[in-house]
């Protein structure tokens, strides 16, 4: 098993689309750092100082905290799936596509085995990217925007009812947790990518039919119409990351959302497994 | 095979653990606490007509079922909202029985009316300018021994949040001067939107102006109906009654959900309060 892994993790490092992955955080960043600098900027002078009397948009509001978290609240829900999917779903099909599958499989490992370590080895670089990402942020924030307290308002973010804080020392360790969070979150998104995997000879077919059952739900679930469905979703239970920055964190429904999605996570990497065991590969 | 045995015990455990942390139920009806108090009755409720109607103001044949609602639930005050004037009032008024005293608002610029009911007979109204906009307060002492309330009844815009920020902030202004000499409080129809799940958007100016006005209402008031949950169609919890922060008791709280009658499209919001 640790054989396995060793050699799971050196096809990780050697592959492009695991830095490709880092370097569009990177952009991204950037892009989090122009936007909220205009907006910043445009929210606490000119027109929209003069169109309203009162806000919250101060220069105090606008800090490296702020930033970390629009930055991370609106990259999870599109950018860290996708690279969390391409790793995923071409684990077992990109063997299929290079002809290395039935060699691997000829070894006296079993397709058990085989599976767990290239999850595994998702899983790593799930928490990789959340922990790179938020790291980077925070650098960033810290460095071109500035250091305060976590300041939240109902509304914006979805994530209190009235307006609440989070002294800077605390919101930091909020972001450790949220790294974890994620991480656990993003893992039912790389067991459904395996499955897909799997199922799909071509890693590009797993790839597109991941994200889409991933954007499909995600979309659907905001629509009203289909509101009675958003329970039996998982992407309304991966949700679950972003309670770590309430106030007072709701520590029983993390744990039950965090379960459920571990549920999915073991649940999709059983039935892999299964399908996996009795899939006749013939590349 | 040890590795799909361990996969169905974490599988197992997993659920077992949903099952354990079972998320807490989200009550339909209000969490009051068993305490009553009988200090201050506030209700408030608009009982105009949802879009789709022709006239989307209140309807005269709903009127004694408005009555009843109120002289069941016997508040001290009343705060209502989409009225089609003064005559309106004036028929409210007569199926209470005298039991109320009320103004409407003036006229802003469209074509329905705040008013505000009270039982105490000695009771003063005042217009309340807001903007294009115009509120109704009634200042009265809910007993002879007691501190003098002001309740102002208010309707923000339902169409444009940047409207409902600018009414907001000089709706506070004007309570906050007279906070000082009595217990404000304020109910309506604020129509905030606050649900960010609902909103396709990740970020939008619209839900950061909500957000503003509710915050900002926040900084002075307490928003008594919190818990109370929805007060209108389509899960939405846009009426209000804010309160002084600094409220001994708050009793009971409730939306009365089976009070709607013809197309109204909000249920009244009554909150009991000590002060």
């Amino acid at each position: 098993m640790f054989t396995l892994l060793k050699l799971e993790l050196e096809k990780l490092f050697r592959a492009k689309s695991f830095y490709l992955s880092f370097l569009v955080l990177i952009a991204f960043v950037a892009l989090m750092l122009w936007g909220f600098y205009t907006y910043a900027a445009r929210k606490t002078g000119g027109a929209a100082v003069e169109q309203f009397k009162y806000t919250y948009e101060s220069k105090q509001y606008f800090n490296g905290l702020t930033f970390s978290l629009y930055s991370l609240l609106f990259s999870f829900t599109l950018l860290l799936p996708i690279f969390v999917s391409m790793t995923a779903g071409s684990q077992i099909a990109g063997e299929a596509r290079a002809g290395t599958l039935r060699m691997i499989c000829t070894r006296p490992i079993s397709r058990a085995s085989l599976i767990l370590s290239k999850f595994l080895v998702t899983g790593l670089h799930a928490g990789l990217l959340m922990t790179f990402f938020i790291g980077l942020n925070l650098i960033v924030g810290l460095i071109f925007v500035g250091w305060g307290n976590l300041e939240l308002y109902p509304g914006p973010l979805n994530l209190v009812d009235s307006p609440g804080k989070i002294m800077r020392d605390d919101a930091l360790l909020r972001f450790g947790y949220a790294a974890m969070s994620g991480t656990w979150a993003l893992l039912v998104i790389a067991a459904v990518a395996l499955l897909c995997s799997v199922v799909f000879d071509s890693p590009v077919q797993a790839i597109v039919m991941t994200i889409a059952a991933y954007l499909t739900l995600y979309i659907v679930g905001r629509i009203e119409f289909f509101e009675h469905l958003r329970p039996y979703f998982f992407t309304t239970d991966m949700d679950f990351w972003r309670d770590v920055f309430k106030p007072v964190i709701p520590w029983q429904s993390l744990w039950h959302y965090a379960c459920v999605c571990g549920a999915y996570t073991t649940g999709f990497l059983l039935t892999t497994i299964i399908v996996f065991e009795r899939k006749d590969i013939v590349t | 095979m040890w590795v799909k045995l361990v996969l169905l015990v974490l599988f197992g455990l997993m659920i077992l653990g949903a099952v354990h942390f079972v998320r807490p139920r989200e009550s339909k009806e209000p969490s009051s606490p068993a305490i009553i108090v009988h200090s201050l009755r506030l209700l408030t409720w608009n009982i105009g007509y949802a879009e789709l109607e022709d006239d989307t103001r209140a309807h005269d044949k709903d009127l004694p079922a408005v009555a009843e609602v109120i002289m069941r639930q016997d508040p001290d005050a009343v705060a209502l909202q989409e009225l089609t004037g003064g005559s309106q009032l004036n028929i409210l008024l007569d199926l209470l029985h005298g039991k109320y005293h009320g103004a409407v608002a003036q006229q802003g610029r469209g074509d329905r009316f705040e008013a505000v009911l009270v039982k105490d007979a000695s009771a003063t109204f005042m217009p309340v300018a807001v903007g294009a906009r115009y509120a109704v307060a009634a200042s009265f002492k809910p007993r002879k021994d007691t501190h003098e309330v002001l309740l102002l009844s208010a309707h923000a815009d339902a169409f444009s949040a940047a409207r409902r920020r600018t009414y907001t902030e000089a709706l506070i202004d004007w309570a906050q001067a007279r906070a000082r000499s009595s217990e404000v409080f304020i109910a309506g129809d604020f129509n905030f939107e606050l649900k960010a799940a609902n909103e396709t958007n990740l970020y939008t100016d619209n839900l950061k102006h909500d957000s503003e006005s509710y915050s900002h209402i926040l900084r002075q008031f307490r928003d008594l109906g919190r818990e109370a949950g929805d007060t209108a169609i389509n899960d939405r919890r846009i009426d209000y009654i804010f309160g002084p922060t600094a409220l001994e008791q708050i009793g009971r709280v409730t939306v009365l959900r089976n009070a709607a009658v013809g197309r109204m499209d909000h249920w009244p919001l009554f909150v009991e309060v000590s002060y």
